[in-house]
């Protein structure tokens, strides 16, 4: 059976503080370990996931971390002089003008083209071959901006598109929306927390993904699910016993509780399937956490017998 | 410990800021500071923005747009408290601040050209630093025009503490560049927008980075530049005005936070960065502490049949670490706060999203209730 999200370009995003680079992370390496050559691709972010993996830092060059695992933090300004050098091909043009004074204060503030050359690195690199005429990278995850601005973020294209004149961008804005929006290549991975707000936002995440920038949701994930552990009668033998053991565990019925309120509006709220990643406790959440996670999530990322 | 430093503060400061990353519960540690200083005399407002939507429903604001409402007192007694003051809530929308923003100080002649314009739209919503500003302005106003003796600020979720305290030189930054500022003025002079920008670096840069993003657009941001360069001035003295009101004796900020050891650095950033500027700060309220699992617990667990008993100590145990977890960070936050007071809320079962558990978290702010700790 084909994997979940069999699809060759995997958007991560979530509330902030969900674990949404955990779930990258996460669904790399389980992608790299079922045998495909993985990029995983954090944006202009804090080196969260070299961290999780407990590897070096990424930085904005491609570098391999694991077998079959490649990473890279893209950052606007190298992203910005790979993208001006591929559409001008000349180093001195370069530098004469993106390093201009002036220039760079345009590039700043004018709306969306950060956005365009950080996803424009992110979707050559999905469709990058190498020597053999193959695919380098098999699946490329991205742990994408955070709900809020997720939207925005995968948009440009389609804003650039409908407000530049023609021309190179026009030409470049088109091809990217055409490949981000390709139900064939792209999913959207949504991950959330047993918790009001995050659940609020995976939801109107998932709407607006669909309708606005027609990206299909290939899964949500629930992250520090805490299943059901206590029937109605050891709830009750259990409360006997005194109130401090009582007061413990009914704080954890009603973590349960919420935790399956959670997921009931998960499953009922929008359209992708549902999956579930435990809460874990160690005291260092770090690579074997991850580790752990992965072989949970791997049958979102590989085949099935 | 009796008497949190926050005493002092709801009964003499005319702003709280309370500041902090997204998600750590900032917005409920507002409202319960709104809350106390109504229910204790001096009357209050809590501008929020963007609330939980039970929370919001429980401070009455889930019709309101960019106005005050006060909350009834019918609503506060049927938590059991009476407020000897007058408690508001008000939701601020960012987009129409803006918006009135610009109807305030732009010429009239202007106003239409800025608002339609998406460099506008940029500024308004997406540009680092906008929201920050915005919440900023709005409390500026509210202070200088309304007579609550307490307003509390429940500021945006901030990726970098630098981006509050920042925000209006960011926000003058783009509006009053010296890169824009060359390129608009001999154009402006002649009356003729843009005329210079293709004339750019003797038209190589401008031909070359306008293949880039189209000539238009660079056409488009000039407008808007010269269209707002009328406003620079006001904006200027304005954000001089915001910096005196923060920096006021009278002003207290609240650091939010919780116990997590990659939080940390945040937090003391954000702490130097304040006192740097001169702020008071008037506690760290680290939320969400897990508490220790008190001894008792084991005890009675140990009697319980088997099975059972292996369910209800796995339960304790994984609550043993997260509470051995959060002891760890709230140490190193103590450790490296210095004098700064700390105040720890503990993780209630449920979200916070009735006045009754706002009551409740203040009583933990105000050092009536403390956290339990084993000698």
């Amino acid at each position: 059976m084909a994997a979940v999200l069999d699809k060759r370009l995997l958007l991560v995003s979530g509330k902030g503080g969900v674990g949404k680079s955990t779930v990258a992370a996460a669904l790399a390496l389980a992608s790299a370990r079922a045998g495909y050559k993985t990029l995983i691709c954090e944006v202009n972010a804090q080196e969260r996931i070299s961290r999780l993996l407990g590897k070096p830092e990424l930085g904005p060059e491609i570098a391999l971390v694991d077998k079959n695992l490649w990473g890279v933090n893209v950052r606007p300004e190298e992203a910005m002089r790979e993208y001006a050098l591929m559409t001008l091909k000349f180093k001195t043009v370069y530098k004469a003008v993106f390093e201009n004074r002036l220039v760079k204060y345009f590039l700043r503030f004018l709306p969306s083209v950060q956005e365009l050359v950080l996803l424009g690195k992110i979707l050559y690199h999905v469709q990058e071959r190498d020597s053999s005429g193959g695919f380098r990278f098999d699946r490329v995850i991205v742990d994408a901006p955070a709900t809020g601005h997720a939207v925005t973020f995968f948009s440009v294209p389609q804003v650039l598109v409908d407000t530049v004149p023609a021309g190179p961008l026009l030409v470049e804005a088109e091809k990217m929306r055409d490949l981000l929006i390709d139900p064939g290549t792209t999913t959207a991975v949504l991950v959330a927390l047993p918790e009001e707000m995050p659940i609020n936002e995976t939801l109107e995440l998932e709407q607006e993904l669909r309708t606005k920038v027609r990206i299909t949701t290939g899964a949500v994930v629930l992250n520090g699910h805490i299943p059901p552990r206590f029937s109605a009668e050891e709830q009750a033998a259990a409360a006997g016993q005194g109130e401090a053991l009582n007061a413990m565990i009914h704080g954890h019925l009603t973590r349960e509780r919420m935790s399956a309120e959670a997921l009931q509006r998960l499953r009922t709220g929008q359209r992708a399937p549902v999956y579930t990643l435990p809460r874990l406790y160690v005291p260092d959440f770090g690579a074997a956490s991850i580790d752990q996670l992965s072989a949970q999530l791997a049958s979102l990322v590989s085949e099935s017998a | 410990m009796s008497g949190s430093p926050l005493q002092e503060v709801t009964r003499s400061a005319r702003v709280i800021v309370c500041v902090g990353a997204g998600g750590v519960g900032k917005t409920t540690v507002s409202a319960a500071l709104a809350l106390r200083t109504a229910v204790e005399g001096r009357s209050s407002l809590v501008l929020t923005i963007d609330p939980a939507k039970r929370l919001a429903n429980s401070l009455g604001l889930e019709e309101l747009g960019n106005t005050e409402a006060r909350i009834p007192e019918a609503q506060l007694q049927a938590a059991g408290l009476t407020a000897q003051a007058p408690l508001h809530a008000m939701m601020l929308d960012m987009k129409q601040t803006w918006d009135e923003l610009i109807a305030r100080h732009a010429p009239a002649d202007k106003r239409a050209a800025i608002l339609e314009s998406r460099f506008y739209k940029a500024l308004s919503t997406r540009l680092a630093g906008s929201q920050e500003y915005i919440a900023l302005e709005k409390l500026w106003q509210l202070r200088n025009q309304r007579d609550y003796a307490t307003i509390v600020l429940d500021t945006p979720p901030t990726a970098h503490a630098l981006d509050f305290l920042d925000a209006p030189n960011r926000v003058l930054d783009f509006l009053d560049n010296e890169a824009a500022r060359w390129l608009l003025s001999p154009a402006l002079a002649a009356g003729k927008v843009g005329l210079k920008l293709m004339n750019l670096g003797g038209s190589y840069v401008a031909k070359t980075l306008s293949r880039f993003t189209g000539t238009d657009t660079l056409a488009e941001l000039a407008t808007f530049m010269s269209a707002m360069s009328g406003m620079n001035e006001g904006f200027r003295e304005r954000t001089q005005a915001v910096r005196e009101l923060l920096a006021d004796p009278h002003t207290s900020f609240v650091l939010v936070t919780i116990p997590a050891p990659e939080r940390l650095d945040e937090v003391m950033h954000f702490h130097r960065l304040l006192l740097q500027n001169k702020m008071h700060v008037g506690a760290i309220v680290v939320n969400r502490v897990h508490p220790p699992v008190p001894p008792a617990a084991f005890e009675q667990a140990r009697a319980l049949p088997p099975g059972l008993r292996e369910k209800a100590e796995r339960t304790l145990e994984e609550a043993a670490v997260l509470a051995a977890q959060d002891a760890q960070g709230l140490a190193m936050i103590r450790q490296q706060c210095g004098n700064c007071p700390l105040i720890e809320i503990p993780r209630f079962e449920l979200d916070v999203h009735d006045l009754r558990a706002l009551w409740t978290t203040s009583e933990y702010l105000m050092g009536v209730r403390q956290l339990e700790r084993a000698g």
